[in-house]
């Protein structure tokens, strides 16, 4: 049973990858990243970190795919909606999939045979938040106010002040 | 009164002196001259000083005196003197004629604009040619040696507005240079062997070998070096076949002439060989080719004497040709004879040259076939002349009919009686060229343009008289006065002192075949008797070959065109292709050449970049990981 | 079973995937998904080995959502930096963009 979930939700993970990378249409692409990434929630919920799913399709799948449809829109190229890719593509993918057995190579070589998975209290999550990672989390909000100034600014129109 | 050891101010004073006439040369060009005439002047008066104190310390000794001069790692260099007999005579010989050339040039160099820097060459070789003379080690001696032929290169030269007289400067330190080679190898070879530069350890060591008993030179290594000694000495003798350069030299002023090229200069070589005949004497074969070198240059300079018409060209071959014969006497072991007749012929040389000047001054002239009876105009220029003229051609009383003398018996007892006869062969022909000389320019009829030739000045006429004094009496100081002089072979000698000897048989014939020249040349340029028209005709092939000098500077100039310039221009082309093109020029421009295709790797795109880094850490990986298995 | 290898397998792959992504797309909005991607199999890795180890520490978690909000402050000023090379150029291409060459 958690097998075909398993098998199900990475093939919508890795295919949803493959057709970001080699599709033609860019509005196409956003939407093979939103299936990815739907994708990778559910893999969150295989592993017991429900919160962090649902966090996932709430920034993820929705701010971010958002925005980046939004960005497609506004930059609209003359060939648009298709575009073409690098003349280094056959060494990138050459160099992608030796990464890729780096990796695999890696992971087999420590291949730990741990078999259980874990839930992890949502008040303990929370409670840790807030105490043990509190100074991360107010960084986390610095830096998000910090982004958002940054892009209002460098998204002005005009160019008063570069 | 002043000891021995204070004879290094002889050339020290003229040394000191050339800087302050260079830096007075233009603004007092009097006295520039003057300074460099004093400077002279206290050498001689040294050299007169020395002597008496050598007389007092046993005249015929020999004294070293050396000074610590620097170190180079273990070997020690040394400045020093040497004063024994030879660097007496020799000194005087110096001194004497140099001053003598200098104050008849004050007259000769009048309104010359580089009045100055005349007298400044003349103090500067007067120096060097002091310290050839005085030096008690062979690396001071090349020192002094090269001096003296840069002194000559410039004096040569000294007119250099005149392509004749730079090509002749040129031609004549070219070609010592090339027997200063061998010289400097000689120098080089005996410093290896013996450890030092010092003649005085040489000498020793070359005593040690011709007594049979062990030496730090074998026999080989001392004929090598003695050979290329003489290679040296030939050079600036004018040896044949080095005496190319002499007949050029005289484009130089003629009191130049007088000076470098028959009294001092020219004689270096010979003062070489004797001061280092003990060496010579212990490989006597080396001697046997000395005699032979000496014997041909006397003949072959003497027959071109014979068909120049230039006057001072014939000056210039008698030279050589008597620098011959003083090899030839070295090389017979006569070793008094041979600086005896160094002497002599210094001083009636330079007689001769002087009356040359003095003829060239007043008729301005110096082809004999434009010149004739100028005793009528210049009477007390052709008495000079012919003093020195009679005293070279070996007639009596003359200095040079002496020293002759002596070098004749030496050739006659020393080697083979074929040296004798060609040397009285010799002896026949510099009696007859000095006639012709003499009876062309100063005897027969005055020519029109001729009749407003002057007498010289007395500036130039009291040096030459000095100088006529000496070539008639310096003969007499071969002939026993005293108890304590018994003649210049009690004084000057090798081995054991000798007296005066005179084998009548040689003298008598020497004399007689020197009065046949004179009627000879009589007959043939004055009375006209015999015709010179006819001989020419007779002996045509041969006076050709004699007048183109033997084709010997065409001989040089092909060896240097097809020989020298071709190996040198392999040289320059081998320098500028390997050496400076591919291992100089090479590792900068290939790096630069790679540096400039490896520019493009920069493409400006980020995603090449990020491509190399993802290679670049999978090639980690992999390291890390062969690493980690393979150890 | 899965084991743990099995999700960091998938992980992998996504990241494979995305790095190619990085390395062969020629419009920077594709760029900047592609990077999403790798960021995601990187919150993979590490909710997965925080799920298979004891659940006292669970500080792969926490940086999975440190990294999710990080993410999100990229994605935003990206995109507006993005934008602004458009309005410089009309082109998001980045092969033009080459100017610190040789």
């Amino acid at each position: 049973m958690i097998w075909f979930f398993f098998i199900v939700l990475s093939v919508f993970t890795v295919g949803g990858g493959l057709g970001v990378v080699a599709t033609r249409n860019v509005v196409h692409a956003a939407l093979f990243l939103l299936l990815s990434l739907l994708g990778v929630a559910g893999l969150y919920v295989l592993l017991a970190s429900t919160f962090l799913a649902l966090v996932q399709i709430f920034i993820y799948g929705g701010a971010i795919v958002i925005v980046l449809l939004f960005a497609i829109m506004l930059t609209r190229s003359r060939e648009y909606p298709h575009i073409s890719d690098n003349r280094q593509w056959p060494i990138a993918g050459i160099g992608a999939l030796a990464f890729f057995g780096m990796l695999v190579v890696a992971f087999r070589v420590n291949n730990p045979v741990a078999q259980v998975r874990h839930h992890v209290e949502f008040t303990d999550l929370g409670r840790s938040l807030f105490t043990e990672w509190a100074l991360p989390f107010e960084i986390a909000s610095i830096l998000l106010l910090v982004a958002l100034v940054g892009a209002v600014v460098i998204a002005r129109e005009g160019g008063r002040r570069g | 009164m002043l000891s021995m050891e204070w004879a290094w101010l002889i050339p020290a004073i003229s040394f000191v002196a050339f800087p302050v006439i260079v830096a007075l040369r233009r603004a007092a060009p009097i006295v520039s001259a003057l300074v460099a005439i004093m400077a002279i002047l206290g050498g001689f008066v040294v050299f007169w000083l020395v002597t008496v104190d050598r007389i007092d310390h046993g005249a015929t000794g020999i004294d070293f005196f050396s000074y610590r001069w620097f170190d180079v790692g273990a070997v020690q260099l040394t400045w020093g003197i040497i004063v024994d007999p030879l660097t007496i005579v020799m000194l005087g010989l110096v001194t004497f004629v140099s001053l003598m050339v200098q104050v008849y040039s004050l007259g000769y160099m009048k309104g010359d604009p580089r009045f100055g820097w005349y007298f400044a060459l003349h103090s500067l070789f007067a120096a060097s040619m002091l310290t050839v003379v005085l030096a008690d080690n062979f690396l001071l001696l090349y020192i002094a040696w090269e001096l003296v032929g840069l002194c000559s290169y410039l004096l040569i030269g000294f007119w250099y507005e005149l392509r004749s007289a730079t090509e002749a400067a040129k031609k004549a330190f070219i070609t010592t240079r090339i027997a200063d080679v061998a010289l400097l190898t000689g120098i080089l070879l005996l410093f290896k062997e013996v450890g030092t530069f010092s003649m005085q350890e040489t000498f020793h060591q070359a005593e040690l070998l011709m007594l049979g008993e062990p030496s730090a030179l074998s026999s080989t290594t001392a004929t090598a070096s003695a050979l290329l000694l003489f290679v040296g000495a030939m050079g600036k003798s004018a040896q044949f076949p080095f005496h190319v350069w002499l007949p050029d030299a005289m484009e130089g002023p003629t009191p130049v002439s007088a000076l470098i090229h028959a009294a001092t200069m020219v004689v270096a070589g010979v003062f070489l060989v004797a001061r280092t005949f003990t060496l010579f004497e212990a490989v006597p074969n080396v001697l046997v080719i000395v005699a032979i070198v000496g014997l041909a240059t006397t003949l072959i300079a003497a027959t071109m004497a014979l068909v120049v018409t230039d006057l001072k060209r014939i000056l210039a071959y008698s030279t050589i040709s008597h620098l011959g014969l003083m090899m030839l006497s070295l090389g017979a072991f006569g070793y008094t004879a041979a600086v005896f007749h160094l002497m002599a012929h210094g001083f009636s040389k330079a007689l001769l040259f002087l009356g040359a000047g003095s003829v060239m001054h007043g008729a301005n002239q110096t082809d004999i076939r434009k010149m004739g009876g100028l005793i009528k105009v210049m009477p007390f220029t052709a008495i000079l002349f012919g003093i020195g003229a009679l005293s070279l051609g070996g007639v009596p009383i003359f200095a040079g009919f002496w020293s002759k003398d002596e070098i004749l018996i030496s050739v006659l007892d020393h080697r083979h009686p074929i040296f004798t006869v060609l040397l009285l062969v010799a002896v026949f022909l510099s009696a007859l060229y000095m006639a012709r000389a003499y009876f062309i320019t100063f005897l027969g009829d005055l020519k029109d343009e001729n009749r407003t030739a002057h007498e010289a000045s007395n500036t130039m006429l009291i040096p030459m008289i000095l100088l006529g004094i000496l070539a008639l009496t310096f003969g007499f100081m071969a002939l026993e006065w005293t108890n304590e002089y018994s003649g210049i072979g009690s004084f000057l000698y090798k081995h054991k002192p000798h007296g005066f000897e005179f084998n009548v048989a040689l003298g008598i014939g020497s004399i007689a075949i020197a009065i046949g020249a004179f009627i000879l040349a009589w007959l043939i340029y004055r009375a006209k008797v015999i015709s010179i028209e006819g001989l020419k005709q007779r002996l045509n092939p041969l006076i050709s070959v004699i007048e183109h000098k033997y084709y010997l500077d065409e001989i040089y100039q092909w060896t240097i065109d097809r020989v020298i310039l071709v190996f040198s221009s392999f040289v320059a082309y081998f320098d500028r292709t390997a050496v400076n093109d591919i291992a100089v020029d090479g590792p900068a421009d290939s790096i630069k050449r790679s540096a400039f295709n490896l520019r493009y790797h920069v493409t400006g795109l980020m995603q090449n970049y990020a491509l190399g880094m993802i290679i670049g850490a999978i090639g980690v990986a992999v390291a890390w990981w062969a690493v980690a298995v393979y150890g | 079973m899965i084991t743990l290898a099995h999700f960091q397998i998938v992980s992998a792959a996504l990241f494979a995937v995305g790095l190619y992504g990085v390395l062969a797309r020629r419009s920077a909005v594709l760029i900047l998904m592609s990077i999403e991607l790798m960021l995601n199999a990187v919150n993979l890795n590490l909710i997965a080995v925080s799920s298979y180890v004891e659940s006292s520490v669970f500080s792969g978690l926490i940086i999975a959502i440190f990294v999710i909000t990080v993410a999100a402050a990229e994605v935003g000023l990206a995109l507006a930096i993005v934008l602004r090379l458009f309005r410089n150029r009309a082109s998001v291409n980045v092969d033009e963009i080459d100017l610190m060459k040789w």
